[in-house]
């Protein structure tokens, strides 16, 4: 069969997108993990790492730059590459979410606050679990298994709602720790908009296998991120 | 940008089109209608039939005595078989630009003047020659040598002359078979740029195997390929944009991205 | 790198063969080039003897030896001089007959010469020795001469010369001349051209663009025509006397034109039957040219709107022209040498008055060299040798001018 170079790095390409995957997975329990032990330490290099992940995805960037300009990929491939590059974006963007909390535990500090661990835990885990299994959805193309994932979101919006509702009711009853508190509400956002964010990807997977653009996601797309 | 299928935007339409060479059945059961000023790109693999199918739509294949059609072609609604046709006239109609550029071995201005004259054009010879080298984007290059031997020009020239050549009999559809294929890539993106500027008045069908060519330069695809039987058929016929992001067929999709056989 | 065996032994592999592939090469070259030499030994024999021929001593003997009649050299006598001394050499009445047929004080310088040696020196040619024996052995030649032909003198001539082109044919060979027949040829050739030539082209015309090739009766046309070129002349011969001087007698002979006392022997006959000789190379060559014009340009033209026609007119047979002519050229060369079928339809070996028209009787060049060589006296050999030369010439010239025209047209539609 021709095209066996364009094939075998679109192969090594996703690989790379994998590991990328894998380092937001890792940074982003690490950082509500960090968090919760308030490890500033952890926190100020987790924080620094976050440079890692951009430049492995400026590195899948440009390999895929070169593939498009020297393969002129059709079709199937050239909607991978092109949904490839949006994915590799989502996945930096999911970083920054990361690198956000770990800014977070840096200034709390040791402020002594009351932050529902164990909720933010549920929900990163959640998302993270969503995103590992959307990008192997991605990668073997399985628009079935992409749409089921993007209507997981729902769990991660219920459990942020939830920490909303009770880090609301925290902050009128305590009005002193409004700044802190609402620092933690930035964490579950971030959280948040990362299940979001897996939805995209798997929007992706399904423009890849099947050639069309469905909208999945429930939440407001346009809303601006936190930082 | 949508297919357009309004029936009035059609100016030559094949119908259940099948060409045979003797008992060899080239092509089968096409189905093309062809927009009116828009370039329309026929691809596919070798010996698919593409260049039978464009050699239909003007009667070249007249010249192969061994070819014969099944079913219609229509030109502005009238079949251009049907025995009362001339196909001198429908090739005054229809013009044609080949794969090798092939200029006559006369001047540059007497390339363009003779088709002109033997179709007894009475007007200002020097002012079509100029017009229409300009609608072929050459003039420039060569006002100031128009005695000039055509052989002595570039392969693009030559090409582009051939263009003009066919431009200057006014038809109303240009084909053109791989115009392409024996030039340098310039070469090529300036004809395909003359392309673009001359959809504005004409139709233009034109034979690519480079798909690049056709996504690049095309607003319709057709890609044809073949049956195990050898004889080539119409796989999918559509906007170029959409040809070559989201195939509907599995055989198109496996033959732009290069996954054919 | 060097020291790594596998690229040695690549090298010597690389390199193994080249010394042998070079002593094939040259071998070959070698079987080529002596090829080349055999033919260009041939070609300088025959022009060697052809051209030592055509450059003689001849013993003449004098019935009245020039030297005598004047003491300065003939040439240098004024006309007026002349006619006195054919008065004073010649009895009463000849002078008086010749003088009837056209005054004789009006007669050039050369026809007085001619005169004076025709009726007062009468030169006769009794042996001849071409100038390569000469070279080899003029004191035995002289001695010969002096004991043989007492009477005779040896004198150096150059059977090629103005007067061989322009003196009729003769039966004197001091006397002969070409031109009766260099007319002849051309006449011949000039009527084979014009019919030849139209009919090949427009066969080959037919045969390539318009005829079906896969209808029998033009591939039993094309069969037949590419058999006819290998024909021999002499049937051609048959055929012509056959059709034209026997059966289309009244047209060749020009009776049918109030031409009354001829018979089918004529010039026309002759080059009607050399255009049917000719006719199928000529077609076949003529159709290899159109053959070779690229179909792309005919594509082009019909693409335009032309018809079958404007397209043969206008691209076609222009861009084969030259190999047309080149063709034509050929063919006609052949004619130009044929002598076979001319003898058949009736050349005459002897005649001196010039063709006229297409209702002469003639004679031609080659018809001539070849009764020249028949003739036992040794002059005829370099009188055959001088016309062999005006034949080369001839063709040599006639090939010049087509190549010219072939050019030209080249040029033009290039
Ligand atoms: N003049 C001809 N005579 C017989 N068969 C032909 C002729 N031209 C093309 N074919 C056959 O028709 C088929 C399609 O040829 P063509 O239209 O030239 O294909 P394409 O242009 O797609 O490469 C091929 O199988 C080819 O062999
Ligand atoms: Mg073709």
């Amino acid at each position: 069969m021709p095209r066996d170079t364009l094939t075998r790095q679109i192969h090594h390409l996703l690989d790379e997108v994998l590991l990328l995957g894998s380092m937001v997975e890792q940074a982003t329990l690490s950082a509500v993990d960090i968090l919760r032990q308030r490890d500033l330490k952890a926190a100020a290099t987790l924080y620094e790492n976050d440079q890692l992940i951009n430049d492995k995805r400026f590195a899948i960037e440009n390999a895929i730059l070169i593939l498009i300009a020297t393969q002129q990929p059709m079709a199937h491939d050239l909607r991978l590459l092109a949904a490839t590059l949006e994915i590799i974006t989502e996945l930096e963007r999911m970083g920054d979410y990361a690198k956000g909390i770990a800014k977070v535990t840096l200034q709390l500090k040791d402020a002594d606050i009351n932050i529902p661990n164990r909720d933010l835990e549920r929900m990163a885990s959640q998302a993270v679990n969503m995103l590992h299994r959307g990008l192997s959805a991605f990668v073997n193309e399985d628009p079935n298994e992409a749409s089921a994932i993007a209507g997981e979101d729902a769990v991660v919006d219920d459990l942020y709602n939830h920490i909303y509702h009770h880090l609301v009711e925290t902050m009128i009853a305590n009005p002193a720790t409004i700044d802190q508190y609402n620092q933690v509400m930035w964490v579950a956002h971030n959280l948040e908009r990362m299940a979001d964010r897996v939805t995209n990807i798997c929007e992706r997977t399904v423009f890849i296998a099947t050639g069309d653009m469905l909208e999945m996601d429930t939440t407001d797309d346009e809303e601006s991120d936190g930082e | 940008m949508t297919t357009q299928t309004n029936e009035n935007n059609i100016i030559i339409q094949a119908n259940d089109l099948s060409i045979y060479y003797g008992s060899f059945r080239a092509v089968k059961n096409v189905n093309l209608g062809i927009q009116r000023n828009k370039i329309t790109a026929i691809i596919g693999p070798s010996g698919c039939g593409k260049s039978t199918v464009l050699r239909a739509f003007n009667r070249m294949n007249d010249f192969v005595q061994s070819a014969h059609n099944d079913g219609k072609i229509l030109f502005h609604g009238q079949d251009i078989y049907a025995p009362e046709v001339d196909p001198v006239q429908v090739r005054q109609m229809i013009g044609m630009v080949f794969q090798k550029p092939n200029p006559f071995p006369k001047s540059i201005y007497e390339n363009i003047a003779w088709g002109a004259r033997i179709n007894g054009y009475k007007g200002n010879m020097d002012e079509l020659v100029e017009n229409t080298l300009q609608a072929a984007a050459l003039w420039d290059e060569v006002k100031d040598n128009l005695k000039k031997s055509a052989l002595a020009l570039s392969g693009g020239q030559q090409q582009r002359l051939c263009i003009a050549r066919a431009l200057a009999v006014k038809p109303e559809i240009i084909l053109m078979d791989e115009p392409c294929s024996a030039l340098d890539p310039i070469a090529t993106l300036k004809i395909e740029d003359l392309m673009r500027e001359l959809s504005v008045k004409y139709s233009i069908i034109i034979v690519t195997h480079n798909m690049q060519q056709a996504a690049r330069a095309s607003d319709l695809t057709a890609f044809f390929t073949m049956d195990e039987d050898r004889a080539g058929l119409m796989v999918e016929y559509g906007e170029t944009s959409q040809i070559f992001t989201r195939p509907k067929d599995k055989r198109t999709e496996d033959y732009i991205t290069g996954r054919f056989g | 790198m060097i020291s790594d065996p596998f690229a040695a032994t690549e090298h010597n592999r690389v390199a193994s063969g080249l010394s042998r592939r070079h002593r094939t090469g040259k071998i070959w070259q070698a079987i080529f080039f002596s090829a080349t030499v055999i033919g260009l030994v041939a070609l300088v024999a025959l022009l060697w003897t052809v051209l030592d021929k055509s450059f003689s001593y001849v013993a003449i003997e004098y019935k009245v030896d020039p030297a005598t009649l004047s003491s300065k050299p003939l040439q240098e006598l004024t006309n007026a001089e002349l006619v006195n001394l054919l008065e004073a050499n010649l009895s009463k009445n000849r002078f008086r007959t010749l003088d009837r047929k056209q005054t004789l004080t009006e007669r050039t310088h050369a026809d007085l010469l001619t005169l004076i040696y025709d009726n007062i020196v009468e030169p006769r040619a009794l042996a001849s020795y071409s100038m390569s024996q000469w070279i080899a052995s003029s004191q035995e030649i002289r001695a010969e001469v002096a004991e043989k032909y007492p009477d005779a003198k040896l004198e150096f001539r150059a059977w090629i010369n103005g007067d061989f082109l322009i003196d009729p044919l003769s039966g004197d060979p001091l006397l002969v001349g070409v031109r009766t027949a260099l007319m002849g040829s051309l006449f011949l050739i000039l009527i084979t051209i014009a019919v030849a030539f139209p009919v090949g082209v427009g066969s080959a015309i037919y045969l390539e663009e318009y005829a079906d090739k896969n209808k029998w009766y033009n591939r039993i046309i094309q069969t037949n025509i590419d058999n006819l070129a290998g024909v021999p002349s002499i049937v051609y011969g048959i055929l012509g006397l056959a059709i034209f001087v026997r059966t289309l007698a009244p047209l060749t002979s020009g009776a049918l034109f109030g031409n009354a006392d001829a018979n089918g022997r004529t010039i026309l006959s002759a080059g009607l039957t050399m255009a049917l000789l000719i006719l199928p190379v000529l077609i076949i060559n003529s159709q290899e040219a159109i053959r070779a014009v690229p179909n792309s340009l005919r594509q082009a033209s019909y693409g335009l709107g032309a018809t079958k026609w404007q397209t043969i007119w206008n691209h076609v047979l222009p861009q084969a022209l030259p190999g047309i002519l080149t063709g034509t050229i050929l063919a006609v060369s052949r004619a130009i040498g044929e002598t076979a079928p001319l003898i058949i339809v009736g050349a005459a070996t002897f005649i001196t008055s010039d063709p006229t028209g297409p209702f002469s009787k003639f004679t031609a060049l080659p018809i001539q060299i070849y009764n020249w060589t028949t003739r036992p006296q040794e002059v005829y050999r370099n009188i055959a040798a001088a016309g062999i030369l005006v034949l080369l010439i001839s063709l040599l010239t006639l090939n010049a001018a087509a190549i010219l025209l072939r050019n030209r047209f080249s040029r033009q539609h290039a």
